[in-house]
């Protein structure tokens, strides 16, 4: 027997490894007092949480796409108006506004499909395929909203609504009448957590699923897949259904809380959820199925929160909330590239110093 | 059981650069055959394979896999009987993919697709015994993600993935060619370990002449998309190293002068 020669390389790069401890939950704990003090010591309404709670499928989704699948999928773009679009008039038409949570899921799922399609029948590259389905999805969400660029929901019933009454009445009892005026943000915070968990841990029992597995793998080598008989396009459309209806509920859930439809709802949501996604893995270095995906989603809370606070330190007119979204974006992308040159830096300053 | 019958591909037909990888091919491959193939850089072995796979669709020509016109299925499809190992460690594995989720994926093959668990409790002793029998210590890390692995733990891991469902065919495009001789030489004895167990019919490709006379029962050689010979049984035999360099240069120069005349 000759000696063994595969054992030589990867153990050291695995030993240290594997001796740590799981640090995810204790990275999420810490992350959670740091904001929690931050949102305290600046101020920052509280509002920016729920607000956070109602886009953080947004990151998931393009964790779905840009990391998954690894395809390049603005899609969410359209989705998310759409869904918000259609959530609003069915909400207006009487509709249960529970059940628009799972309308909006589908028609963000079919646009997804859309640009499935034109990606693998018409062999249009995937960024151009998204942009093209973005740019029909602003007609059809007009035309959902009967050709009005907004529709709003004043007095409709959500699904905050049936919580709100009676949690500013047991909130005035217990706390006094200062707790007003956070009443309606604690609900949001707490109904949309509810909605992010379930459909969390429903994703995370999907990644786990034969069809999960198959998913995952696709993703990171599509030649090894066919290899096993799996028909890989088949996946592409499965995963971005997925990614996009998860983008058409978020659009939902922020109609209902925001009160309104509006057009141009989903102008540059690309870029929150990628930025979502860095923050995530940057500040919690997520490394299983479930804590990657929780891991985008908390990037969002984190990201509207800072952009909150961004807003408010510099008392900026509402107008400006894309420039700054712009730039917290860009500093999310930059940070971690930054931090690698650095270091990398200090390094080479290190050797050439021995 | 897998015949090529006048089976031609041309790339870039009608250009300067076209290329006539697979000429009028015929082969004939019968049930338990382990097939070694050789041939010069862009004899058109890669080519073969990946008609018989159905990467490549033919010009012209037929398929059939165990009675089975496959010319026009696709690649997934056919599949379902195809193991295939490839010459870089890369192509076959999923980074971020434990060794566990692997073996998971290549026991899903020719399934059907559902909301089981991807991972299957039941599989777990199964698994163990494979990897076991690889005699690599991998075994005690079916948890560790693939892309720890060096290439020829993740060659190993691919073999196995390519044979644990016993398919009708094995294709191993210089499966060893990426690895140091120690691991080239552990792989390839797995490889006809499991040939023999699985009863499997192989095809093999190889640069190296010694694996050629070494290994199998039936040796080809393909130049300029054509097979040039095909030697089995006592002929195959008896035939040496040597022999087979030096047919190996006769054709090629012999082939060359042929060009050139007819250039001329
Ligand atoms: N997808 C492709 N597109 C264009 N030309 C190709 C393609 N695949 C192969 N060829 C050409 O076909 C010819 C045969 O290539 P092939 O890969 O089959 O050779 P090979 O016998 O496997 O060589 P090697 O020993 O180097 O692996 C080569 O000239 C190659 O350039
Ligand atoms: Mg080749």
């Amino acid at each position: 027997m000759p000696e063994n020669s595969f054992t030589n390389s990867p153990n050291s790069a695995e030993a240290p490894r594997r001796r740590l401890p799981n640090l995810f939950v204790l990275r999420l704990l810490v992350v959670a007092v740091v904001v929690g003090a931050f949102m305290r010591f600046f101020g920052v309404n509280i509002g920016s949480l729920g607000q956070g709670l109602a886009y953080s499928l947004v990151g998931v989704a393009v964790f779905i796409t840009f990391r998954i699948l690894r395809f390049p999928d603005l899609t969410v773009d359209g989705a998310f108006p759409i869904g918000g679009a259609v959530c609003a008039m069915l909400i207006v038409s009487g509709t249960s506004a529970e059940l628009t949570l799972f309308v909006a899921f589908m028609v963000g799922a079919l646009t997804g499909l859309i640009t499935a399609l034109i990606t693998l029948f018409f062999r249009v590259e995937g960024l151009l395929a998204s942009i093209i389905v973005i740019t029909g999805a602003y007609t059809v969400t007009l035309r959902v909203m009967e050709a009005r660029s907004n529709v709003p929901l004043l007095g409709e019933r959500t699904i905050l609504t049936p919580y709100q009454a009676p949690v500013r009445a047991w909130l005035v009892e217990n706390f006094g009448r200062g707790m007003r005026r956070q009443s309606n943000n604690l609900v949001e915070i707490v109904v949309f957590a509810l909605v992010v968990i379930v459909v969390l841990l429903f994703l995370t029992w999907f990644m786990h699923t034969e069809l999960g597995l198959v998913l995952r793998a696709a993703g990171t080598n599509s030649q090894a897949v066919r290899a096993f008989g799996v028909n890989h396009h088949l996946m592409i459309i499965l995963a971005l259904m997925l990614a996009n209806g998860l983008a058409g509920l978020s659009g939902s859930l922020a109609v209902q809380q925001l009160g309104f439809a509006d057009v141009s709802l989903g102008f540059g949501i690309i870029v929150r959820g990628l930025a979502a996604l860095l923050v995530g893995e940057v500040l919690l270095r997520p490394r299983s199925i479930g804590q990657q995906i929780l891991s985008a989603a908390i990037g969002m809370v984190i990201f509207d929160v800072s952009r909150a606070w961004v807003f408010a330190a510099l008392s900026l007119p509402t107008t400006d909330i894309r420039l700054v979204s712009a730039l917290v974006v860009l500093s999310a992308l930059a940070a971690p590239n930054l931090i690698d040159r650095w270091q990398e830096w200090r390094k080479k300053r290190r050797r050439s110093d021995a | 059981m897998l015949s090529l019958e006048h089976v031609s591909v041309t790339f870039h037909e009608g250009t300067p650069n076209e290329v006539r990888a697979l000429q009028d091919l015929n082969l004939h491959v019968r049930a338990g055959d382990f097939i070694t193939v050789i041939g010069a850089n862009g004899a058109g072995k890669s080519t073969l394979f990946n008609v018989v796979a159905g990467v490549v669709p033919v010009d012209s020509g037929k398929i059939i896999l165990n009675g089975r016109d496959v010319t026009n299925q696709p690649e997934y499809r056919r599949s379902l009987h195809i193991g295939r190992v490839f010459q870089n460690p890369i192509l076959g594995t999923c980074p971020g993919l434990t060794i566990r989720e692997h073996l998971s994926l290549a026991a899903l093959r020719g399934k059907r697709l559902g909301l089981g668990s991807g991972v299957k409790h039941s599989n777990a002793a199964w698994f163990y015994e494979l990897v076991k029998s690889v005699n690599l210590g991998l075994e005690t890390r079916l948890d560790t993600d693939i892309a720890l692995l060096s290439g020829g733990q993740r060659q190993a891991i691919t073999l196995t993935m390519a044979t644990m469902m016993k398919p009708k065919l094995l294709m191993l495009d210089e499966h060893t060619a990426a690895l140091d001789p120690n691991a080239g030489a552990q792989v390839l004895e797995l490889t006809v370990k499991l040939a023999e167990e699985y009863g499997l019919t192989v095809i093999m490709i190889t640069h190296s002449m010694q694996q050629a006379i070494g290994v199998g029962n039936r040796l080809i050689m393909m130049n300029r998309g054509r097979v040039l010979f095909d030697v089995s049984g006592l002929e195959r035999e008896t035939m040496r190293y040597h022999d087979l360099i030096e047919r190996f240069r006769s054709l090629q120069t012999g082939d060359e002068l042929s060009d050139r005349t007819l250039m001329s």
